[in-house]
Formats: C-alpha cells, structure tokens, sequence
C-alpha cells in the first residue's frame, strides 16, 4: 500500500466513524465505536500496522495524517458526548410534579395540653431554685388533711369534697401531702413544687372530679410574704409572657396563715375590665390559693417555726390552660377526643 | 351567706356612707369575698307610689273599678282601670305602674312585659294597679298591694321603696374558721375596721314588754352537764303571744327581709328567731312553754341507743356524742341541730321558751352529719359562736316577739353561764410581724389596725400585748394577729420580692412518665390523658384472671358516679373507650398514647381485705392504634400489629437506651389480646409488657368498632439509661450476603434471629430480613424467608474467602438447627 493509499484509507476510516457514530445516543455505544477505531486492536490501528512497509522518506505524512483522523475522531467523541450530556440535562430539567399535590403526611404527634402546661411551669418553677417532687396519688387522711392542721370533723373539710377508699385512705385532694411527705423527710432549706392528679367530688364546666395542681413550697430561714408574692408574679408573667401583676386577697386555707386566694391580673384584657368576658369586668383572675406556712403545720413535721418560715401555693394547671388556650370546658381535658388534643 | 346591704348600714356608723361597690370591695379585699351583688328592685322599673283619691264602677263590667289616683299631693288626679276586688277607699296608698313601665310579665315571658295605655271595655287605662304577681314578688294575685294606712314612702316615690326593695343583696363567701361572720353584726364589724367606723348594736330594751305574771313566774332552772359541750344557756319566758302570720308592719318588715336573704317567712314568732339569727349569727330556739313540765331545762349528753323523734316527725336513734335538750329526763331537742316534735311552737302556742345557747362545735358538726341534718343553726354551731353574743340575742328576740306576737316577758332572763372564759391576751414581737409580711410595719400601724377590729392592744415598742374580741375565736397566735394586721393594713402593702436561694437544688433524675410522653409524642402518636377511674363493667372488660393483679381494682367508697367507682388497674380500657368516643363522633382513624399510673392493692390475696394501706401506684405507657394512618394521596395504610410494636419499644428505649436489646416472644395468653396476634416484651427474663391486636371480645364489650391494636408497658420495671457512649465509626467496608430458606411456617422470625446469634461470629454486624414470603406452591405450612447478613472488621477490608467461609458456616447452622433448606 502506497503512502498516498494509505492516507485515503484512513481518511475513509474517519469518514467511515462519522457515519458510525450519527446514530448513537449513549455513552456506552458511542465509547465503543470510539474503540473500535482506534483501540489497540482497532481499525486505525490496524491499518498503521502498514506504516512500517512505507519507505521511512514517506512515513512523516502518514504519521501525519493519522494523527489527524485520531484527533478527528476523539474531538467528534468529545462533542458528540457534549451534545448528549447537554440533551439529557435539557430533558432533565423538563420534567415537571404537580408540587401543589398534598405534602407527604409525617407523623405530627401531640404532647396533651396539660402536659405541655405542666412541663412549662415546671421550668419557670426551676428557675428559681424549685424543684419537682412527687408522691402517691392515694395517700393516708394524715397526710393530706390532719398534719394540714384539717383535723377529722373540722368545717375546712367541706371546702374540698374527698373521696375515700376507707376510713383513713383517700385520693389526695390536694398536692400538698407531698408537702408534708417532704418536709418529713428533709431538712430545710426546701423548694419544692408538686405537679400532679388530686380528686374532689365535683362536676361542672369549671370542675372536674380529677384535675390536675400544680403546688409550691419554699421553707427557709427569713422567708415572707413578700417572697410569695413575687415568686406568683415571676410565674404568672412568665407563663403568659406579658408583664403581669398579681393581688393577694385575704382568704382562709388551715395550712397557712396569713392565708391567701391569688389573683392575676386579668391576662386577656390586662386588668382594663369593661366588657371582658374572661375577669366578668374585674380586672381580675383567680388562679389559687397561698399563704406562710401555719406554725402548726410545721409542728407536724417537726421544723422548727420560731427559726424557718415558709410559703406554699397552689394552683390548678386546667384553669392555667384554659386563661392562655381559651378551653372552655374543663372536660375537653380527659375525653381522648382527637379532635381537641390535636390543636395544641 | 346572703346579706342585705340595708340591713349591714343600719348596724354601722360609718365615717363616710359607701356605695354598695364601694361596700363589697371593701370586705373583699378585707377577706370576706363579695361572689355575688343582686340588686332586689331589678325585677320591674316605672311604678310608682300613688295614692287613691276617689274610685267609681266602670259603666261596662261589673267587675272593674275605675280608680282615681295622685302622685303629688294637690295634683291633677289620673283614672286607672282595675280588676282587683280590693280597691281601697280613698286616702290608702297603692303601686302604681304608669304606661312605660317594665314588669317581669307572666313566668317565662322572655325580655318581660313593657306597659302601654290600652281601652278595657271602653275606657283607656294608663298603666294598671299592681298585685304582688304583677311584680314578680309572689304568687298572689288575690287583689292589689295596698300599703299600709301609715306607709311613710312619699308618693311618686319608686315601688321599691315601700316594699323594701330599693336594696342590694351580697353573696358572702365566709371562710370556714369565721363563724363570728355567720350574721350581718359580724360582717358589720369587719365593714367598721375596714372603712373606719363604731358598730350599732340593734335595739334590745325590753323596758316596755317586762314584768308580766307574779314574781318568779316563768322561773326555769337550767343543769348543764358538761360545760365544755355547752358553755353557756339563757332561757326566757314569754307569754301571752299569739302564732301567726305576721301582718303588723315591722312583721312584714321581718318576713320581706328574710326572703331577701333567701328564707321563706313561717310565722312571726318562727321569722322572729331566723331573723335575729341572720341579724346577729346566734341561732335561737322556741319551745312550746306549755310542754315542758318538769321546770328544769338540762343539756346533756345522749345515751347511746336513745330515741328521740326530731319536729320533722321522724325517730332518730342517737349515739353518746350527741348533745339533747331535756325538759327533766325527756329529749326535747337535738341541741343546735333540731328541735323535738313535741314541743313544738304551733299557732296554739302562748307562751314561749326562747333558747339562747352556745353548743360545742365539733358535737354539733357529728350529730348533724351523722343524721343529714343541716340547717342554718348546724352550720353556725359548727362553726363556733360566741358566747358572749347569746344575751344580747336572747333579748333582741325577745323585743322583737314581744312586738310582732303581742306578748310579754314573764320574769327574768336565766342565764347558766358555767363556760365563761376571760379572753387571754397575746404577744406580739414586731420583728416578727416584719418577718412574715415583709412590710415595715410600726406600732402605731399595728396598734392602730388591731383596734378598728375591736382588739384591745395593750404595750408599745417592739412587743404588742393584744387581747381579741370575744367574738374572734380564731385569733389564738401571734400568727393569727399577724394575718389580722395585713388584712386591714391591706395585702396589697406588700411589696413583692425574690427569695435567694442559699444553695443547689437536690439532685433529680429525669421524669420516666415525661421521658416516655415526649419520645412518643415526637414519634407522631397523641397523647390522651384519661381519668384514674373507672366504671366496674369497663374495668371487667378486659377479662383478667382472677389471679392477677389487676383484676382486684381498689374501690372508692364514695364515688360521684357508677362510671367513677373503680381505680384503674390497666390504662387501656379508658383509651379504648376514647377509642370508641372518637369512632362516634366520625373519627375512625385514631392513634392514642397515655403514659400515668395504675393503682394496686398492696400484699397478696388483697381482695377480701379492706385497704388500710397505701396501693402500689406503677406507672405504665399505653398506645392504641384504630384505623389508618395519615396517608399521602388517599387514605393511608391501616395501622397494624408492628405500629403497636414499634411504638412500645419507642417508649421503652427512650427510658432504657437506643441500645438496650428487647426481645419478642409471641404469646397467646394475654386475655385482652388476640389468641394470634399478640407478643410479649422482655428485657432480658423480665416480661415488661404486651402488643397485639386487641381481643375482639374486648373491643367489643368497651364499643370500639373494627380492627384495633394496642401495647402496654409497665415503665417502672425499666432501668434508667446511662448516658450513651460512643462506638468507633467503622473505617472498613463491610460486605453483605442472602440467604434464602425454606422453612416450616411456624417458626418465627426471633428463632432465626436467635440461631445467627448463637453462632456468635463477631464478623456479622448486622441481620435483615428482607423477605418473608408464603405461598401454597412451598408446600403445605411451610415459608419461604430471604435475610440479608452483614460482615464487617473493624481493622480490615474483608476478602470475599473470610466472608463466604462466615456465611456458610452460618447457613449450615441455620439450615441444621431450624430446621431449614436452602433455596
């Protein structure tokens, strides 16, 4: 084969490639004519296995040439590639999903509003150095009612309407056996708060005959009035996130004196009053009871009143929820019903 | 308590005349709580006090009168038409409601009646005279109000003020330990501290009713048994009253005050003891004097077993605690609970035996509760009154019987007396009333307050010696002074501060209950919180052997409710009856956790035994799982037997550790779960609780409606978890190999599990199945299951000699000991 021959050859090779390659769509195909040409074993190859019987005068030419049909070939490879990369990424971006169809559901649970309301104070609670303590729900009659200074047959009896198992044994009406429970069995300084289930026998859209408290009780040397009033105030402009004030108004509990009901300052209205349907027009919320711990009190448990003070409080966790939530109805809280325990 | 306003002012002087807002806020903030303000004239507005002047028969109807009637005296007179039988001469006073006026109209008529002028056969009558049903102040429609011939209301003057109804009454809320509040002197006296003021006392001179019959006429002896019980007695005698129904004007005076405070008028001698008891908080009792022969009034205790019919006619059988008063030996009243039916004041009665006594409360509050009788006397001995103020009750009856009932005291008063008490006077350190209150309170502040509640305060400085009123039988500690000062000084003194906390908090493990509810609740389930107890037909329904615990519930002696009569030993029947809530109300698809305790007896056999001992309160976790879960297009897959498995052990590593192994074991003995599709969970040997579809005998009996799913665990059997440690992350890949088997159907898939674990090869890092296959072509009860086996070292990549040589030998073991045949 001349020099002359063999170039026409090669540059039929990559005419011959060209009309191999316009059909193909994939890398892998077009990977493979690429070898087939100029592999080892391909046809370029091939063919320069002539190069050798040129006479050497006329091998540069070839040589040459040959370059020229392997660059040929890789750079239509190149573009050829290019092209389909360039297509499959058009076809990419031509796709299209309906993205206003429903978001695939995740399970969303819910913590029940009384338990987000309890963890909740419990925090506020925390800041201030109180920490949780729990006792049983069925206690002994010592330890809710006598070592409150309530003795059997005593009228205070009537204010909360208890359940019995037997003659000794009741649900706790009240938190504040956790009190007693802790004042026991350790020493002052205490700070203490006790969330937790208490039982009346009570049934309206305000009551329920289980319903949850949530107490406090600080004992400590030189602890006051003051003290109490400002541990509410913390509280209660925290829970609501507003600057609230709190009125101590002159009540009765046996356990405490002097003895407190605690109202808020009216969170929906901020105290204006007037229409507002959540105070009746008074400005004003009842949210619970607190005092200074009786000195009788600690004389059940054994601390010594002349040197500590103290102050406890107490207040129902559904009426917290439902002055913040708007929950108008103390049943929505132990129904189960989906449609209530899923908006919060 | 129900107070009249009018009634509280006329025991007052007070430096200034309050508004009855002005009045309620002071004894709220005082701490007696206003709870409720009624204004008694509310009822009707736009009638007036008119008087007649002349009237005439109507030309039409026999019936009607035409009424000629002034609103001024000299002016122009106005004709009214009138139905009523008994309108009266010319000169008498009527109520009048002129055209405009609003009345409440006949029961039920909704926004009332407003008057307009309207012809009656012929004649225009502007407006009509009332009667007392007219107005809403009774059911008598028998003819027109017509005042009294000396009614002082000045014509033109609002109806309400000559029926005395141009007044407000208030809601007392009085705390438990002030029975000294329990009549209008009491919340006088706390009115007078609070706005500065001197009490009145209400009129008691007996001068013009004294001195009926001979001397020693009357003449009672009164034999005391035990003066704690009864420390003090006074009887009077009066005679010559006539019972009946009170007509006279302070009679009528009596009775329209009484309804204001919500008790219905008897007779004058009956309203005359209720109303001194509401004046002055000293309950009063009247015998018939006639029936008491033996002249020796006692009080004493009874003797167990004796009979005694109280005045409602029915026998009562008494106990040892219970207080009688007798005429010789014979019952004749339960002392401040009841009287006896034989003595009892009948409108035959002419002479009275007034009782004004002071019974010991807690005897009172026994023998009332005991026998449910609660009355207004009951509730004020229970709560303690005074001895002191039983004279001047005792006279202030007898003045105002002798008024309303025609009679005359018969001798003198006798009054046993055996428990008087001086009053002790007690110390009070000002450093300490600094303390309490955290207020800088003087002396003179003190000293100042105390005396406005009637204290006499002895001492200056720094030590105040205060004696209470006798009244003030709650004020025994230095404490209960304490309170007393802020109380009028005013809780709102006080500033508010922060206490400092002097050192660390103890130490507290986190909550297992709020560990579980906020692994479950993050892990999509909602959580319900249901009530600790339970009905007997909801606490059976879950059909426990009567060897287990649980099937032992702790009753409540005195539940509200059948629904509320049991504690609950199970969290499930409650979520499965909010199941069945849901279902009702058209939401089928519901998945419901609670975490909360249950309530066991304590010991073994407990059932028979009344509990005289605290119960084991466990805290358990329960999920229930009905319908579908929220699905992406369409209505979601059913929730099923492994949602109930997966969410137990959600509950049980967020307490226990990611990593704590628990294992599965099917069961078919649990009797609230389906024989088939139930398991059990163990950490280690311990059984810590159950999933399974519920046993449909179950679902059933608690209503719920299609298939459910549910677990319970008993959280207090888990280990707390300590705190994770790390594990290297691998650095060298690992490498998988399928196995599949063909296997007899019944074994399961733990088996499996268990065998690879057996060979202990510590090359394999993980097991999958990936397959669990059956189908009639395998054979009769066989499966087919395909697992993956991952192979990994931690310090090499494994050559595919080391994992095959892993593989087989597993396979072998598994192929052997299944058994099992490889496909």
């Amino acid at each position: 084969m001349s020099a002359t021959q063999l170039i026409e050859n090669l540059e039929r090779l990559r005419d011959e490639f060209h009309t191999a390659i316009e059909p193909l769509a994939d890398e892998q195909a077009i990977r493979a004519a690429q070898a087939q040409f100029l592999g080892k074993k391909g046809k370029v190859s091939e063919l320069m296995k002539e190069l050798g019987k040129l006479p050497p005068g006329d091998r540069p030419q070839v040589g040459t040439a040959a370059n020229n049909v392997k660059n040929f070939i890789e750079a239509m490879v190149e573009q050829r590639l290019r092209s389909l990369a360039d297509r499959a990424a058009k076809a990419d971006l031509a796709r299209s999903i309906d993205v206003t169809l429903p978001a695939r559901p995740v399970a969303a649970g819910h913590l029940h509003l009384l338990t987000q309301v309890r963890l909740e104070a419990v925090q506020i609670f925390s800041e201030l150095g109180f920490v949780v303590a729990e006792g049983p729900q069925i206690d002994t009659d010592w330890n809710t009612f006598e070592a409150l200074a309530i003795p059997k047959d005593h009228p205070a009896r009537d204010m909360q309407d208890t359940f019995y198992v037997s003659e000794d044994i009741v649900l706790r009406t009240h938190t504040s056996p956790v009190q007693v429970r802790t004042m026991l069995t350790q020493a002052p300084p205490i700070r203490i708060v006790s969330p937790g289930h208490v039982f009346r026998r009570d049934d309206d859209p305000t009551h329920s005959p289980m319903f949850t408290q949530i107490e406090g009780l600080a004992v400590d040397e030189g602890l006051s009035f003051a003290d109490l009033k400002g541990v509410l105030i913390h509280f209660v402009s925290r829970f609501f996130q507003r600057d609230l004030t709190v009125r101590l108004r002159p009540s009765y509990f046996p356990f405490v004196e002097p003895g407190a009901e605690v109202d808020m300052q009216c969170s929906f209205c901020m105290g204006a009053g007037g229409a507002c349907r959540v105070c009746k027009g008074t400005g004003w919320v009842e949210i619970g009871g607190a005092g200074v711990v009786d000195p009788d009190v600690f004389a059940n448990v054994k601390i010594d009143s002349e040197k500590y003070t103290g102050f406890a409080f107490g207040m129902g966790l559904e009426r917290m929820a439902m002055l913040r939530h708007g929950v108008n109805d103390i049943k929505f809280y132990y129904e189960g019903d989906v449609r209530f325990l899923e908006q919060f | 308590m129900k107070i009249l306003w009018s009634w509280l002012l006329e025991l007052c002087d007070l430096d200034r005349q309050p508004t009855v807002e002005e009045g309620a806020r002071a004894l709220t903030r005082g701490g007696l709580e206003i709870e409720g303000m009624t204004n008694l004239g509310a009822g009707f507005t736009g009638v007036v006090v008119a008087q007649v002047v002349g009237k005439k028969p109507h030309p039409q109807a026999d019936k009607l009168t035409l009424v000629d009637v002034i609103t001024e005296r000299g002016g122009a007179a106005t004709q009214v038409v009138c139905g009523a039988p008994n309108v009266p001469e010319a000169g008498r006073k009527v109520l009048w409601a002129q055209i405009g006026a609003k009345l409440p109209g006949p029961a039920g008529t909704p926004g009332g009646l407003t008057l307009a002028a309207k012809p009656v056969k012929g004649v225009v009558s502007p407006g009509m005279l009332c009667a007392e049903d007219e107005l809403g102040l009774g059911e008598s429609h028998a003819g027109i109000i017509v005042l009294d011939a000396d009614d002082p209301t000045a014509l033109g003057a609002p109806a309400q003020q000559a029926l005395g109804l141009d007044d407000w009454m208030l809601e007392v809320n009085a705390p438990a330990n002030r029975g000294d509040v329990l009549g209008h002197l009491g919340i006088a006296r706390e009115l007078v501290a609070v706005l500065r003021g001197t009490l009145v006392l209400p009129d008691v001179d007996l001068s013009a009713y004294a001195g009926a019959g001979e001397p020693g006429a009357g003449r009672v002896e009164i034999a005391i048994q035990d003066p704690e019980a009864c420390r003090r007695y006074i009887a009077r005698v009066i005679d010559g009253v006539t019972v009946a129904e009170g007509t006279s004007p302070l009679a009528r005076r009596i009775a329209q005050r009484l309804r204001g405070v919500g008790v219905r008028p008897i007779s004058n001698l009956v309203d005359v003891t209720n109303y001194v008891m509401f004046e002055l908080g000293q309950p009063l009792h009247a015998f018939d004097a006639h029936a008491l022969k033996a002249g020796v009034v006692g009080v004493s205790n009874a003797s167990d077993g004796e009979k005694f019919t109280t005045l409602d006619g029915i026998e009562r059988t008494l106990v040892a605690g219970d207080l009688v008063i007798r005429d010789g030996d014979r019952g004749i009243a339960l002392a401040g609970v009841m009287g006896g039916l034989d003595s009892e004041v009948t409108s035959r009665t002419t002479r009275v035996l007034l009782e004004s006594a002071s019974f010991r409360p807690l005897s009172i509050r026994r023998t009332a509760r005991r026998l449910g009788l609660h009355s207004e006397a009951s509730h004020r001995f229970e709560r303690g009154v005074d001895p002191e103020l039983a004279e001047l009750a005792s006279a202030r009856a007898a003045r105002l019987l002798c008024m309303v009932g025609g009679g005359k005291v018969l001798g003198e008063a006798v009054d046993a007396y055996p428990g008087k008490r001086t009053v002790a006077s007690i110390t009070v350190r000002m450093p300490r009333v600094r303390m309490v209150s955290g207020v800088a309170l003087e002396p003179s502040t003190c000293r100042d307050a105390l005396e406005r509640l009637g204290c006499v305060v002895a001492g200056s400085g720094e030590t105040l010696d205060v004696t209470p009123p006798s009244a003030r039988a709650d004020i025994t500690r230095e404490v209960d002074v304490i309170e007393e000062v802020l109380r009028i000084v005013g809780y709102e003194q006080v500033p508010a501060s922060l206490p400092a906390l002097r050192q660390p908090p103890p130490l507290r493990p986190a909550d297992p209950g709020d560990v579980a509810r906020r692994a479950l609740a993050a892990a999509g389930l909602c959580e319900a919180i249901t009530f600790a107890f339970q009905s007997a037909e909801r606490s059976g329904a879950l059909g426990l052997e009567v060897t287990d615990r649980r099937s032992q519930p702790i009753a409540i002696h005195n539940p509200m409710s059948a629904d509320q009569a049991l504690m609950r030993t199970s969290l499930l029947p409650n979520l499965i009856a909010a199941v069945t809530r849901n279902q009702s109300h058209g939401r089928p698809d519901v998945a419901l956790f609670e975490v909360g305790s249950v309530f066991l007896r304590r010991g073994e056999g407990a059932a028979e035994r009344p509990i005289h001992e605290l119960a084991d309160e466990p805290l358990w976790a329960a999920g229930v799982f009905a319908g579908r879960r929220p699905g992406h297009i369409g209505y979601g897959t059913p929730w099923d037997v492994f949602d109930a498995k997966a969410y137990a052990q959600v509950a049980i590593r967020a307490i226990a550790g990611a990593s704590v192994e628990i294992k599965t074991r099917a069961t078919s003995t649990v009797p609230y779960l389906h024989p088939g599709i139930a398991g059990e969970l163990l950490l280690g040997q311990t059984v810590i609780g159950w999933f399974g579809e519920v046993h449909p005998d179950v679902r059933r009996k608690l209503g719920a409606e299609g298939s459910l799913f549910a677990f319970d665990v008993d959280l207090s059997k888990l280990p707390a978890a300590r705190p994770p440690q790390m594990t290297s992350i691998p650095r060298f890949p690992g490498s998988a190999r399928d196995v599949s088997l063909l296997l007899g159907a019944s074994i399961p898939a733990a088996r499996v599990e268990d065998v690879i674990a057996q060979v202990a090869d510590p090359l394999v890092s993980s097991v999958r199945l990936l397959e669990d296959y059956r189908d009639a072509k395998l054979g009769e009860g066989m499966k087919s299951m395909l697992w993956s086996i991952s192979y990994r070292a931690p310090d090499r990549t494994l050559t595919d000699a080391e994992v095959e040589k892993a593989h087989e030998a597993i396979v072998a073991r598994l192929v052997e000991h299944l058994p099992a045949a490889r496909r």
